[in-house]
């Protein structure tokens, strides 16, 4: 790590000053500033649709040093970093990743054991307060946090410790948002997502599941070339890439508003491309990117592909209902027992009031006899 | 709590305890009444009572909501009388045949059923909306419903209306976000089905208690019900 | 008066099958469209739906949680004194129990029973407008709310049987059926009688009229007292099995074949094998099977038109059979009000409400949708089969000065037979 700034480290690796501005240029689009079916972006600061939006960035390139950035996994499948280092769309990652230094991520770091902890608590000293902090997985809190640690400490800990001098948290993936599937019921070992854990400090959610690798990069993109976090809604994600679901933005809209369904998977009216709201779809409840950006470099989202969305940037989607069973369903219906009780109930107060009414009735009668003779 | 949260919560937990409530009140109803008694009908009858609970259901399903067949008796106040009718086929047709609703049956009991296509049911819930309206006009001026309407029948026009007016703004996708307007629409399901056992929207219940009585009473008679 | 005892009879009364009815109503006030009594005075205290209140809140308060709560919280008041006093009102003067309101109540509700049942609590309570009370006491004591004492009878028939030429059998044994008229008949309409035995003797029918069931009328009916009811019905039934006939002829009187034909089998011991049915079943079956000859288009000019009688045809059945009776007498002229049969519009003196001064007005009123009806067909001749709506028309043809003819049906066939 050394002081220098990302222009100088990429000039260092070769680039030229015309690569440099393409680099600049591609952040506009990364962070959905520049080309508008990115909703929510006029909830940006206007400034940076001026013309010298890209020397702004140039500017700021120039002069600040690249970001260290801490990425801690706790309880997670590592999906989310697979997405980032496997996207199809390797200039732009890699060009992303060129202006921060990754100086800690349990599965790619080098080094191992003592030695790449060690190297965590130096970084963690030497830029207190300006590193940035990645969480993926969900930290367990159940048990003391006995049910994930590392070198011996929980993930509890290793959080508090590491958010505690990190100037910015990011939470990527389902997991660390919002506990992901690990939380799911009956939530075993207690999962909650970084913002539930950490409330001091700003933490960025960029759920999904994975996250998607161009919504990852571009909101760590503004907050190395504007030093801030972009516009948050009210779950923290960034309103560029999550202001509009996926129904809003979908491609299958137009059936779902003729009312034309798929009914199975391989019925005529999947094969036509019809609405997959039967089949499950959870489009309108669901924020993300994936319709605007897709995957694989804008190949295709799951709607695309002939799947329901199962909702996975939204908190608990795993407990949200039957992926294959339509939005409108009830989440669960009641259990027969409970049913029962409740049928039995209505017998129970109902032949009482059935009991008290006749007992009424009979006292009615005897009055009535008791006053003729 | 988000709103998220919140959609989960009316339309899982509290969805469950106000079916549940719903299931216990009408059963609590229906063995209320039920168990009151009944006395035989000894009178010789001079018709078929079969037949006219035949008839009188013919009459109530098929034609009775459209042809004003008691003739002059509505001509001075169709305006009700076909508002009536066409908020319970708005309602019906919504409730049952509307995709959505479908699929809440189909999770329900097991199985579902073909629905019509969206913008007829969205003009039907628009009908049964206009025609809530009108009801409620009419409530407030016609001097016989001033005089038997006390603050439960304007509840159960409210609880019936929300979950109409949320649905049909959700529908379209208008001034709020989806889950916002899913979570205030299941909500006053909510409230609705706890409010059913409570109110006289359990008519449709008795409904076939009085009609099947209706019928049973004419055709004794031979008289068409 | 004592509201307790209203209240008990109103706890007797409700069951299973008046429960689910209040319970089925949606207050939707529909029924009120149908009422000829508010139609013609737009009093809404006289819409069905209100008329049941009184039953319907015993019920709650009494029987459901939700109405215990209510009435605990103060919601919902008891039924005061005042109530039965203004219900009175409405269930005896604004009511014909016609059960028109039951014709369109959306559900199907019973109302006519259901007020017949508010009427027996008031009856209980003692709340019986004092012109009603007086004939069920006249009746209880003499027999008969217009005076038919047993001498008062036998003069009659002698005199109808004298005046007209007919033969009156009295107590006659062996007699396969006995006719019992209504007191209006006997004192108001003797003609009648005498046109009833002239047919029934045309078609050979063996017939008697009895000393003792000679009034078919049930003013405790009208009151709503079972306990009356009971004791007239046992007057005719008693006779009935003392002379033992077969069948028992009701004639043109609607409350009392509502009583005798449709009540009185749930409220006392009706013999099995006693057929009970109406006058005009007879003339029906009469012409249709030629045991009486008609002059055909014998009433052919003026337009007639029929009066269908709320218990005779809406509750009784006897829809078709005076139709055909009225085909065969006037073919050309005879043309139909509407709305008609089952769906008529009540005269407005039935149940009572003609024999009650106080509703008078009532009464008038209502009669004025009759009247538009009798124009909008043009009609001349009115018939109808029951003498109370008789009763009602001739006495509002009188007070409204209307240029109609008022007719019975069995007096127009009897004029019409070919001996």
């Amino acid at each position: 790590m050394n002081e220098e700034t990302i222009y100088q480290y990429l000039k260092k690796k070769g680039a030229s000053r015309r690569d440099f501005l393409k680099l600049c240029g591609t952040l506009v689009g990364a962070m959905g500033l520049f080309r508008s079916p990115l909703e929510g972006s006029d909830l940006l600061d206007p400034t940076i649709f001026e013309s010298n939006t890209i020397q702004k960035i140039a500017h700021a390139l120039e002069n600040k040093p690249r970001v260290p950035v801490i990425w801690l996994e706790f309880q997670d499948c590592a999906g989310c970093s697979e997405a980032l280092t496997r996207s199809q769309s390797p200039s732009l990652i890699d060009l992303v990743l060129n202006t921060i230094s990754v100086e800690y991520h349990e599965t790619l770091t080098a080094a191992a054991g003592f030695q790449a902890e060690a190297n965590k608590e130096a970084i963690m000293q030497a830029y207190h307060g300006q590193y940035v902090l990645v969480v993926e997985g969900s930290i367990p809190t159940a048990g003391n946090g006995a049910y994930c640690t590392v070198g011996g400490r929980s993930a509890l800990e290793l959080l508090t410790e590491a958010a505690e001098g990190a100037a910015a948290i990011i939470a990527t993936g389902n997991c660390a948002a919002f506990g992901g599937l690990p939380k799911a019921n009956p939530n075993p070992t207690g999962a909650k997502g970084v913002w539930e854990i950490i409330t001091d400090k700003p933490v960025v959610n960029i759920p999904g599941c994975p996250a998607i690798p161009e919504v990852f990069t571009g909101t760590l993109a503004h907050f190395v070339v504007f030093g801030s976090l972009p516009n948050l809604d009210d779950l923290n994600r960034p309103m560029t890439f999550y202001g509009k679901t996926i129904h809003d933005r979908c491609l299958r809209r137009p059936f779902y508003e003729e009312g034309k369904f798929a009914l199975s998977f391989d019925d005529q009216g999947a094969k036509e491309g019809w609405c997959l709201y039967k089949l499950g779809c959870k489009g309108p409840t669901t924020y993300n990117a994936c319709a605007s950006i897709k995957w694989d470099a804008g190949l295709s989202f799951p709607v695309q592909s002939g799947h329901p969305c199962l909702g996975c940037s939204q908190p608990d989607f795993w407990d949200g209902g039957g992926f294959y069973q339509s939005q409108s369903a009830p989440l669960n219906s009641p259990e027969i027992t409970a049913v029962g009780a409740a049928v039995g109930a209505g017998v129970a107060v109902g032949a009482a009031m059935a009991a008290g009414s006749a007992a009424q009735k009979k006292k009615v009668e005897a009055e009535e006899k008791r006053s003729e003779s | 709590m988000n709103w998220n949260a919140f959609l989960e919560f009316t339309r899982g937990q509290l969805f469950n305890v106000a079916l549940l409530f719903f299931i216990g009140g009408m059963v609590y109803r229906l063995v209320r009444v039920i168990l009151l008694g009944w006395k035989r009908d000894r009178v010789p009858p001079a018709g078929s009572k079969l037949g006219g609970v035949v008839k009188t259901y013919l009459k109530g399903f098929l034609i009775w909501p459209f042809v004003p067949w008691v003739k002059r008796t509505f001509s001075r106040n169709q305006v009700m009388y076909l508002a009536g009718g066409l908020f319970h086929l708005g309602l019906f047709a919504t409730i049952l045949l509307g995709t959505p609703h479908m699929l809440v049956w189909k999770s329900l009991l097991g199985f579902g059923w073909p629905t019509l296509p969206l913008p007829i049911v969205d003009w039907l819930a628009a009908v049964a909306i206009a025609a809530m309206i009108t009801l409620l006009i009419n409530r407030r001026v016609n001097p016989v419903l001033k005089l038997i309407s006390g603050p439960a029948e304007f509840f159960n026009w409210l609880f019936v209306f929300l979950p109409m007016v949320t649905g049909y703004i959700m529908t379209h996708h208008l001034w709020f976000p989806y889950e916002v307007l899913f979570s205030l629409h299941m909500l006053s399901v909510d409230v609705l089905l706890i409010w059913i056992p409570m109110s006289r929207i359990s008519h449709f219940i008795f409904y076939f208690f009085s009609r099947t009585i209706h019928g049973t009473e004419f055709g004794k008679r031979a008289v068409n019900p | 008066m004592s509201t307790q005892t209203a209240l008990n009879t109103f706890v007797k009364e409700t069951g299973g099958w008046v429960a689910s009815q209040l319970e089925a109503c949606t207050r939707c006030g529909l029924c009120a469209e149908a009422c000829h009594f508010y139609q013609a005075t737009g009093v809404p205290e006289y819409a069905p739906v209100w008329k049941v209140d009184l039953l319907r809140r015993t019920y709650q308060q009494r029987f459901t949680l939700s109405g215990k709560f209510k009435l605990a919280l103060g919601i919902d008041k008891p039924v005061s004194d005042q109530d039965l006093l203004d219900w009175s009102k409405y269930v005896y003067e604004a009511c014909t129990v016609c059960n028109k309101c039951s014709m369109v109540c959306p559900m199907g509700i019973d109302l006519g029973t259901l007020i017949h049942d508010v009427r027996a609590g008031m009856a209980a309570a003692d709340l019986v407008p004092a012109d009603l009370k007086a004939a069920v006491e006249l009746q209880l004591k003499e027999g008969s709310p217009l005076g038919v004492t047993d001498d008062v009878f036998d003069d009659r028939l002698e005199w109808v049987g004298d005046d007209w030429e007919v033969d009156m059998p009295l107590d006659k044994k062996g007699a396969e059926t006995l006719v019992v008229f209504s007191s209006i008949e006997i004192m108001k309409f003797p003609q009648n009688l005498a046109a009833i035995a002239e047919i029934l003797n045309a078609a050979g029918e063996n017939w008697t009229l009895s000393s003792k069931a000679r009034e078919v009328v049930n003013f405790g009916y009208y009151e709503g007292s079972r306990e009356n009811t009971v004791i007239f019905l046992r007057r005719i039934l008693d006779h009935a099995v003392e002379l033992g006939v077969k069948r028992v002829v009701v004639t043109e009187c609607g409350h009392a074949y509502d009583a005798l034909r449709w009540t009185a089998y749930n409220i006392t011991d009706v013999p099995k094998d006693l057929e009970i049915t109406h006058i005009t079943h007879l003339l029906a079956e009469y012409v249709s099977s030629g045991r009486i000859k008609l002059k055909e288009g014998s009433l052919n000019g003026g337009t007639i038109t029929f009066h269908d009688a709320c218990k005779i045809q809406r509750k009784g059945g006897h829809i078709q059979e005076p139709r055909q009776v009225l085909k065969v007498l006037a073919p050309d002229s005879f043309k139909e009000m509407t709305p008609n049969k089952e769906e008529a519009i009540c005269c407005g003196g039935g149940g009572g409400v003609i024999a009650i001064k106080e509703a008078d007005p009532n009464r008038y009123a209502a009669f004025e949708l009759k009247i538009e009806q009798l124009e909008n067909v043009g009609a001349k001749t009115v018939v109808m089969a029951c003498s109370n709506c008789r009763l009602q028309f001739t006495d509002c043809v009188q007070h409204f000065d209307l240029d109609v003819k008022v007719a019975g049906l069995a007096q127009l066939v009897a004029d019409a037979l070919i001996e």
